[in-house]
């Protein structure tokens, strides 16, 4: 079966049996002991009043049957408690586990992370295949081999009495552990992976459009939307539906098996135990008894077989994740600390994207000395941002070099954070509070220093006058701030990472001329000494830089000295006139 | 037994009546069952010979059958009726998410919406079954069934009947501990929900900031500690089952040892005792069935109470008001129009101003001032707290009328692009453009370039996850959707240009102008050219409207507007 072999090459599940082997077994063990002791209950006390029936002239007699009676009660509880706790805890273990496997196999990606997946995806992924992999094991794996452990008990023991009986029972016992979860797995794989289907586009498409909700409500569209949607979702309840009368109708045919188990084994007691108001007789209630607790055990194993089919997927796509995400390999060797004045020094540059048929960067070439700075211009698609890319080494050249006192930057990442920050186009702003937020770049900071990082972006009345002042939750995607303020709040954060260099690509396009020009001044006192390249497309704050270059196509244009351009550039002169406005 | 919020549900008394009936069956069938097997196996034990009890098994085989067959009859009704309201819930979720719109997704989150329509429908779907089946057979089969063994031996029915009880408080109060833990668990499961796919989307920042790699750290330790919420949950909520297992099966222990006890005696033959032996695990089976799937019917509870809450956001009710297409002698009137976010110092006071006809109003101020709060309001996803609004005429205490909405297009700074067709984004406020139309708007709007790189043309898939477009590219889809539907005579922009560089921005506008003629034009902005282009200039500044009039009014003033223009040519 095709679980079976997904199993075998997986990647995500089976490193972590080994890990917690012997919390796994316990709980296998402590399975088997619950249904043992429940069907030894009624066995016991079959037996017991049978043989008291009989009319023994002594109590003592059963004496032992009374104990074993109380044993097998207080048993069948305590070891199912302790089988599951046992069990979720192993379960929520391994989900832990895999939540961070699954962050680190994004991780690699993280900066074109948005570009290849889309949010809703990842949620499907995260709540659908991980909440899968651990019903996995608590719906089918844990009871299936419960099962079939003491399907292995109950032949050997009955093979025991009789082996023609034991091989009769093996065969019967065989449709319900066998053929009917086969059946159940078979029968409706297609209609599961349809259903599966349907789920994920549901998922898809319903994250999409709450996104863009606006867009519906003013295109007063909203009822054609939610028409569309309900008939996915009637489609979805229909192929549920169809499963779920096969379930139904799979569970009474099992049930009429074990019908006829119990008037089969009614026959063989009668043969092999006969007696008279008692002797052997006494046998017969216990054996047949024992049969009605052990429905429990096996009923469940063809809803479980099933299920399986939605777990193949899940892991097979976690899997495929890790194929086809795996980045640049880790570095094994460690980069010595770099030291002294930092040179970032660009080399006939090249950059090309996979798959497309246009270079992005054109043999460029750059010396960005300690202490410089220096502004990118070019108009979006030009380029800057990928150049961006590449001085921090996220991207790795595909001709030309870019170094970092020598050091290819590509090679340096992660350690590439101590020395490089960036201020980029849309910082992100985490559901947790403001101070968590900026503690992100500094966690040792103080109060304090919040404060004063606050104060130098120019945001600490408005945080002084939110309720409840640095411990104010941020909303999703830091929404309860306006995009000036949020870009404000990465600036305090870039502020609190103090780095030798600092990237801002393109971070003051949404503020007003005024506070972009005042914040660009903040950036040259706070971050003076530091080298600053400034990839920007607004001439705002241009002549604080030391020197400006512009990139068109991916080539470097022309650059010099602001006060240059302005004399003698006319392109130059051109942009400043529209900037000026009126 | 059952959630009172169940029994608003439609059709549900009908439901429960039924489901009574068939427990009622159910309990017969289980009566006869044990019956007949206890007949056939007292008789073998007293040495009959098998042939003589084939008439017992086969009334035991009939009543096993029949058990089972109104079993499956039972989850077929089940199926079907909790599926219908489910459906019936996710309508109304999503038409209320779909009619709040931005505000309620921002304060749930898109992915505890998606979720929650989803994920938490569902579940609601298996607690109304689970809740439904469970507490129906509760009511009536273990009590036909104390009925039988009493007749048949009073003393074990005396013993049955007294630890029933028992049981239930031990559930009542387990019950109660594990329901204040599962709220909190809950809430918990929500925010690891959104700390896990926060951290995805904030993954590039936190690799900005050397973070990505230890931030791992984090998401292993919010995942601990929801395991170890889960699990002391799910100790105290087990604990419950547990007590239920113990008393039950120490019960039949004790059944079958006082009955054994009392055989000794003679004062009670086999066929009884046997009887009443197979039957003690059917009268607790229910009450067992409902705890088992108690947990599992926590988490249907808990969607069914979130859902609840926003369904029950309150829809002011707007008393609709049939305004006509807005011409060139058309009218807006606002006069004292106040708002405040809750819980926000930022607010807008006392703004006054009109619109007449086909004009551009320009709408200038600092970032903060107030620019886009009053665009919002102007697009009706806010409510003024008051305000005199006149529109032709008519009265409106808020801009949320379908009226009007019907006519704007709104431009925000970073408009949606659906996943869908560049075609289908393009043509979303007329879909049933064709394709000549929709070509002439990319014409218009400048788009032919992006169309000719495009693999598909016009068919190409576009939008998050599938082909990223620059923001320019962004906003000249969004125009086009205006050039599109020009029976909408009403645009409002919030910042179009302002993250666009220069150059950009001049082609746009050379794009936009001709569009924004015979139009009603609301354009908030701090691009100084923009102003040559507007009729009306409203300067906003701290929620206030500074000053207001034509370019060259306010340049002739010399009050805020020269202030603000010249402060921002300083630079």
């Amino acid at each position: 079966m095709q679980i079976f072999k997904l199993f075998k090459r997986d990647s995500w599940v089976r490193p972590f049996l080994k890990k917690y082997r012997r919390s796994l077994i316990l709980a296998l063990f402590l399975g088997f002991m619950t249904y043992f002791c429940a069907a030894a209950l009624m066995f016991n006390s079959g037996y017991l009043i049978s043989r008291a029936a009989a009319l023994p002239e002594n109590i003592l007699i059963i004496y032992v049957p009374i104990v074993l009676t109380r044993a097998f009660g207080i048993g069948r509880p305590v070891f199912r408690y302790a089988e599951r706790l046992t069990s979720h805890n192993w379960v929520l273990r391994l989900t832990s586990r895999l939540r961070l496997k699954l962050y680190q196999t994004l991780e690699q990606d993280a900066v074109f992370f948005k570009s290849h997946h889309q949010t809703g995806d990842v949620l499907g992924l995260l709540s659908n295949d991980i909440d899968h992999l651990e019903n996995l094991y608590l719906r089918t794996v844990f009871p299936t081999i419960t099962a079939w452990s003491l399907y292995v008990f109950i032949i050997i023991g009955l093979g025991w009495f009789s082996w023609w009986f034991g091989l009769a029972m093996l065969l019967l016992f065989a449709i319900i552990i066998f053929v009917f979860p086969l059946w159940s797995l078979l029968a409706n794989a297609a209609r599961q992976e349809q259903q599966k289907v349907l789920k994920n586009q549901l998922y898809t498409e319903l994250t999409d459009n709450v996104l863009g909700v606006s867009d519906w409500i003013f295109s007063q569209r909203t009822k054609e939307y939610l028409t569309a949607h309900l008939a996915n979702e009637q489609h979805l309840a229909y192929v549920r539906q169809t499963l779920q009368k096969f379930d139904h109708r799979r569970d009474f045919l099992v049930q009429v098996v074990f019908g006829l188990l119990t008037v089969v084994l009614l026959g063989w007691t009668s043969f092999r135990f006969p007696g008279s108001h008692g002797g052997a007789a006494n046998w017969i209630a216990a054996f047949v008894l024992a049969i009605f607790p052990l429905v429990d055990a096996f009923a469940p194993l063809s809803q479980a077989a099933e299920e399986t089919n939605i777990y193949q997927d899940s892991l097979q796509r976690l899997n495929q994740l890790t194929l086809t995400e795996s980045g640049q390999p880790p570095m094994d060797q460690t980069i010595p600390a770099l030291k002294g004045p930092l040179t970032l020094e660009v080399q006939q540059l090249d950059y090309q994207y996979p798959a497309t048929a246009q270079k992005a960067l054109a043999g460029l070439s750059l010396t960005i000395k300690s202490g410089e700075r220096l502004a990118i211009l070019g108009r979006s698609g030009s380029g800057k941002t990928t150049l961006a890319h590449l001085l921090r080494g996220d991207l790795k050249p595909t001709a030309g070099q870019v170094a970092l006192n020598g050091v290819a930057t590509w090679q340096l990442n992660p350690e590439i954070s101590q020395y490089i920050g960036v201020l980029h186009q849309s910082p992100y702003l985490f559901h947790t509070t403001l101070s968590n937020n900026l503690r992100l770049a500094n966690e040792q900071a103080t109060d304090q220093q919040l404060w004063n990082a606050l104060e130098r972006v120019g945001l600490k009345q408005l945080v002084a006058k939110l309720p409840a002042g640095l411990a104010t939750e941020v909303d999703e995607a830091g929404l309860r701030f306006s995009g000036g303020e949020r870009h404000r709040l990465a600036l305090a954060r870039i502020l609190l990472q103090n780095v030798p260099i600092v990237i801002l690509d393109e971070p003051t396009v949404s503020l007003d001329p005024i506070t972009e020009q005042e914040l660009i001044e903040t950036i040259n006192q706070q971050l003076a000494g530091k080298t600053l390249i400034w990839i920007t497309h607004h001439l705002q704050g241009l002549s604080l830089m030391d020197q400006v270059v512009f990139i068109e196509d991916g080539r470097l244009q022309m650059s010099g000295s602001p006060q240059e351009l302005a004399i003698h550039n006319q392109h130059y002169q051109k942009l400043l006139a529209i900037d000026r406005g009126i | 037994m059952i959630d009172k919020k169940l029994l608003t549900f439609p059709r549900i008394r009908l439901v429960l009546v039924l489901l009574l009936g068939l427990a009622g069956l159910q309990a017969a069938s289980i009566l006869g069952q044990a019956c007949f097997l206890a007949k056939a196996i007292t008789d073998l034990w007293a040495g009959q010979a098998l042939s003589e009890q084939w008439q017992w098994i086969g009334f035991f085989v009939l009543c096993y059958l029949l058990r089972h067959l109104i079993l499956w009859r039972k989850e077929d009704l089940l199926d079907s009726y909790s599926r219908q309201q489910a459906q019936r819930l996710r309508q109304e979720l999503l038409s209320k998410v779909f009619e709040q719109g931005p505000s309620l997704i921002q304060g749930q989150g898109t992915g505890n919406v998606t979720t929650m329509a989803l994920e938490g429908i569902d579940q609601v779907e298996k607690y109304l079954r689970l809740i439904l089946a469970k507490s129906t057979t509760m009511m009536v089969v273990p009590w036909l069934i104390l009925a039988v063994i009493w007749y048949l031996d009073w003393r074990s029915g005396v013993f049955l009947l007294i630890i029933y009880p028992l049981i239930v408080i031990f559930m009542i109060v387990l019950g109660y501990a594990a329901q204040a833990k599962a709220d909190r668990q809950y809430h918990t499961y929500q925010l690891l929900s959104n700390h896990f796919v926060d951290s995805l989307r904030g993954i590039d920042t936190l690799k900005y900031l050397g973070l990505s790699q230890r931030y791992a750290r984090s998401i292993f330790k919010t995942s601990e500690r929801f395991r170890r919420a889960t699990m002391s949950t799910l100790k105290v909520a087990i604990l419950s089952t547990f007590a239920l297992d113990f008393f039950t099966t120490l019960s039949i222990a004790v059944v079958a040892v006082l009955l054994g006890i009392r055989l000794v005696d003679g004062t009670i033959l086999l066929f009884p005792a046997l009887t009443i032996l197979t039957l003690s695990p059917d009268y607790f089976l229910p009450i067992r069935d409902f705890s088992n799937d108690y947990h599992a019917t926590l988490d249907g509870k808990n969607a069914l109470t979130a859902i609840n809450q926003i369904l029950a956001v309150k829809t002011t009710e707007i008393t609709k008001v049939s305004l006509p297409a807005w011409n060139d002698q058309s009218q807006l009137t606002i006069s004292q129009l106040d708002f405040a976010y809750p819980q926000q110092s930022k607010s807008l006071q006392q703004l006054n101003f009109q619109a007449i006809g086909f004009q551009k109003i320009g709408i200038i101020g600092l970032s903060g001032s107030g620019k886009s709060t009053l665009i919002n309001l102007l697009g009706g996803f806010l409510k003024p707290q008051s305000a005199q609004i006149k529109i032709a005429g008519q009265e409106l205490a808020s801009f949320a009328q379908p009226d009007w909405q019907r006519q704007l297009i709104y431009i925000p700074q970073n408009p949606y692009i659906f996943r869908a067709s560049l075609r289908d984004n393009i043509a979303f406020y007329q879909p049933q453009a064709t394709t000549a139309q929709v070509e002439q708007a990319v014409k218009v709007v400048g788009l032919e370039r992006l169309v000719a790189q495009l693999p598909a043309g016009l068919d190409t898939q576009i939008g998050e996850g599938a082909r990223a477009l620059s923001g320019g590219q962004a906003q000249r889809i969004a125009l086009a959707r205006a050039f599109l539907d020009q029976s909408r005579k009403i645009l409002l922009f919030d910042e179009p240009t302002a993250h666009l560089d220069i150059e950009t921005e001049v082609e746009l506008k050379e794009r936009m102008l001709p569009l924004m003629t015979d139009h009603l034009v609301f354009f908030a902005t701090h691009r100084l050219h923009w102003m040559q282009e507007m009729d009306w200039i409203l300067v906003i500044d701290q929620g206030k409207i500074v000053e207001q009039g034509t370019l060259a009014q306010l340049q002739q003033q010399h009050g805020a507007f020269v202030q603000l223009s010249r402060s921002l040519r300083s630079v």
